[in-house]
């Protein structure tokens, strides 16, 4: 095995499983253009072919040196502290990886939800909201109880969740609540300092953007958030 | 009339007019306002504004624009040293010295030196520009066709490939991975779909602004949020001590190395200024005596970066006013300002719009040298940001880069996206990847492959006639040369 370890055969089996399945939906556009023999297909897959090399190329240079960086490179990766939090964080285990991306999974059921009920029953509108206004608070119940064994899977997937959420319950619902949550998973307890936080930032945000530069920011589409969010905006317009 | 007769006639006109003096500092404050905040950037504010230009003349729409792109262009540089969050791609090489200097207690030193070369490498560009458009433009555009411009971008990535990873081959796989997202969406030649998954969204390409927000600042607040949730988070030591003049006289070559490649980057179109950065940070480490201290925060590292970068900006104005071909995002949106106003940028606007012409230039190089002034007032209350704690500054960063990648398209799948580029970030720089390398992948991804196909057109689908162009050819080997000289010293060289 060389001076191989398991994340090495794990990232190998990444690349090239990513390059592999591209290059099979790669398929889907191969058509010809006639000014241009190489057609579509032509620059996507010498790329992949390019990302098998360098893949194999990474593997074989860990077989035989393990973890150094090699010579000849210069720049932040080693020194930006990403990789020295990992390694003080000592979040490199398989059932740490599992555990996050049971959380990461999270925010898309919440997108696909309506879609994962439609399989079942006949969905309009109106059902689709409510499938949404369902399917929010109780993925936000099991985000909290996987959350509570991996505080820095419930930082990740946080922001997540506040994106997925957006389309349907507008910025000016979430974005407080989305404070309040960064500002808690960060290790703020005053309650106070939150609240501050929390009205400071809204505060600015929507004098900056909705009253002086009139950027529309997300209303959502689902009552009463919807209505909440327009009456805020005429309130500050 | 000469240069200098128009350069004082462009600047009258700007200085007598409160319109245009209301909107040039408007756009001096706003450029290096919205470049400093940490999650927004210059092409967040110039997004925004750019509906409202149809109310100005053109003059002043573009003279704005031009304004806020040389302004921004040295705000993001603050960001990038003070959060490693780069305000725009051709900040990122400078977060890869500004950063660490910022951890060692040298941001205000760091910051200083971003203020002076880019005042600098911007006011030198700007002169350039002014007196030498008409032949370099000509040169330019009879030199570099599309095999040219393709062995460049070549060249460029290959040279990216050695900088900011852990390893040759994870910087080849992070430039690679840049160029697969970059194929997402319509292809450059017969406009077929590709990769699009059956979703609209995609059909459109993966927009570069929130997947370089992803990137950068929100895998930034993840690290920094994993190094506070297990204990070892260390806050910035805080520091205004500016560079002193003996320390940049000192790196008196790293700045005129980084004009000359910044402005050559910059008036080649579609190149603009972020490979200007990357080269020009990627030569200081080809010529320096000290190469390990790159990347551990090196104050060279943030001047031929930031000099390099300022020096593309006038640059990029030759292929934009010259040919009409912008040379990156924020010069592509000047292109929508002439186009609102029924104008095409072209040599035509030489001769029928020559008071716009030397507006806008008297207005980049006084907006260069306002850097200087301003920029240190500014920098003195900017850095001051570094005291909130990071528990309140999460949250504003996260949501000032939610409001940033919303704002470009008004679509929120590019926060959603934004966010997924954020922890595929954390994930990938804790592995040692390059997150600049990616975006750089990703920005030049298109155009690399849109002069490929064009010049494999041009040459009949023979290889071989890459060779028969002197430029091309020079660059295509020296490309080849940098990539076996990498893997020669990752397997062969002791570390």
């Amino acid at each position: 095995m060389g001076k191989l370890r398991l994340g090495h055969i794990c990232e190998a089996v990444f690349w090239l499983a990513l390059a592999a399945f591209l290059y099979i939906e790669s398929f889907d556009f191969d058509r010809g253009i006639e000014i241009y023999k190489f057609g579509a297909t032509g620059w996507p897959r010498a790329l992949l072919l390019l990302v098998a090399v360098a893949a194999m190329g990474q593997f074989l240079f860990q077989f035989v040196v393990g973890d150094k960086a090699t010579s000849g490179t210069v720049g932040a990766a080693s020194d930006d502290g990403a990789e020295e939090a990992a390694r003080q964080s000592g979040h490199s285990h398989f059932r740490w990886y599992v555990s996050t991306f049971s959380l990461l999974i999270l925010p898309f059921l919440y997108m696909r939800s309506h879609d994962l009920v439609g399989m079942f029953l006949e969905l309009d509108k109106e059902g689709i909201h409510s499938v949404k206004l369902i399917a929010a608070p109780v993925l936000l119940v099991v985000y909290l109880l996987l959350a509570r064994g991996n505080h820095v899977g419930a930082i990740l997937t946080l922001p997540l969740f506040f994106a997925a959420m957006l389309e349907d319950l507008g910025f000016y619902s979430m974005a407080p609540l989305f404070i309040v949550g960064v500002t808690l998973l960060m290790g703020e307890r005053r309650p106070q300092w939150i609240a501050l936080t929390a009205a400071l930032i809204m505060g600015v945000l929507l004098f900056t953007f909705v009253s002086l530069l009139y950027v529309g920011l997300p209303t959502g589409n689902i009552s009463p958030f919807y209505d909440l969010s327009h009456w805020i905006v005429t309130m500050i317009q | 009339m000469d240069p200098f007769s128009n350069f004082i006639t462009g600047t009258v006109t700007l200085f007598s007019d409160p319109l245009g003096i209301l909107i040039f500092f408007g756009g001096v404050i706003g450029g290096m306002l919205f470049g400093a905040i940490p999650g927004v950037s210059m092409l967040t504010l110039a997004a925004i504004l750019l509906p409202f230009t149809a109310h100005l003349s053109a003059e002043h729409g573009i003279m704005l624009f031009s304004v806020i792109y040389c302004t921004g262009v040295y705000g993001g540089a603050i960001t990038a040293i003070l959060f490693n969050i780069p305000g725009a791609p051709e900040n990122a090489p400078t977060a890869f010295d500004g950063y660490p200097m910022t951890r060692n207690g040298q941001a205000g030193k760091a910051v200083g030196a971003a203020v002076m070369c880019s005042a600098i490498g911007g006011t030198v560009s700007a002169v350039i520009m002014m007196a030498a458009t008409a032949p370099i433009a000509n040169w330019a555009i009879s030199a570099f066709g599309p095999p040219e411009i393709f062995a460049l971008v070549f060249f460029g990535l290959a040279v990216a490939a050695t900088v900011g990873a852990r390893t040759l081959w994870k910087g080849w796989l992070s430039i690679l991975l840049g160029l697969m997202i970059a194929v997402v969406g319509m292809d450059p030649v017969g406009g077929i779909e590709r990769y699009d998954f059956d979703m609209p969204y995609l059909l459109a390409g993966i927009h570069f602004i929130p997947t370089i927000l992803g990137f950068f600042a929100v895998s930034e607040i993840f690290v920094q949020a994993e190094r506070k949730a297990t204990g070892v988070y260390e806050a910035p030591k805080l520091s205004v001590n500016f560079p002193s003049v003996a320390e940049l006289i000192a790196h008196k070559f790293a700045v005129v190395r980084s004009i000359v490649i910044g402005f050559f980057c910059g008036i080649l179109p579609g190149i603009g200024a972020t490979l200007a950065a990357f080269m020009g940070y990627n030569e200081a480490v080809r010529w320096s005596k000290d190469r390990k201290a790159f990347g551990t925060g090196k104050l060279e590292g943030v001047i031929s970066s930031e000099t390099a970068n300022n020096a593309a900006t006038g640059a990029a104005m030759i292929p934009l006013l010259a040919l009409g071909l912008p040379g990156g995002a924020l010069t592509a949106m000047m292109v929508g300002v002439f186009q609102m106003h029924d104008m095409e940028p072209g040599p035509l606007v030489f001769l029928n719009s020559p008071d716009l012409v030397w507006v806008v230039f008297a207005a980049m190089f006084f907006a260069n040298l306002s850097i200087l002034l301003v920029g240190f007032l500014e920098t003195k209350t900017i850095i001051n940001l570094l005291r909130i704690p990071f528990q309140f500054l999460a949250p504003l960063i996260l949501l000032l880069a939610t409001v940033g990648a919303y704002a470009v398209r008004g679509l929120v799948i590019d926060v959603v996206v934004m966010f997924i580029a954020g922890v595929a970030g954390f994930f990938l720089r804790r592995s040692g990847y390059s997150v600049a390398g990616i975006v750089l992948g990703l920005i030049l991804g298109k155009i690399g492959e849109q002069t490929f196909a064009q010049a494999m057109q041009m040459l009949h689908f023979e290889w071989t006639g890459f060779f028969d162009r002197p430029i091309a050819a020079l660059l295509i080997v020296a490309a080849l040369l940098t990539v076996a000289g990498s893997i020669y010293s990752a397997f062969f060289r002791k570390n």
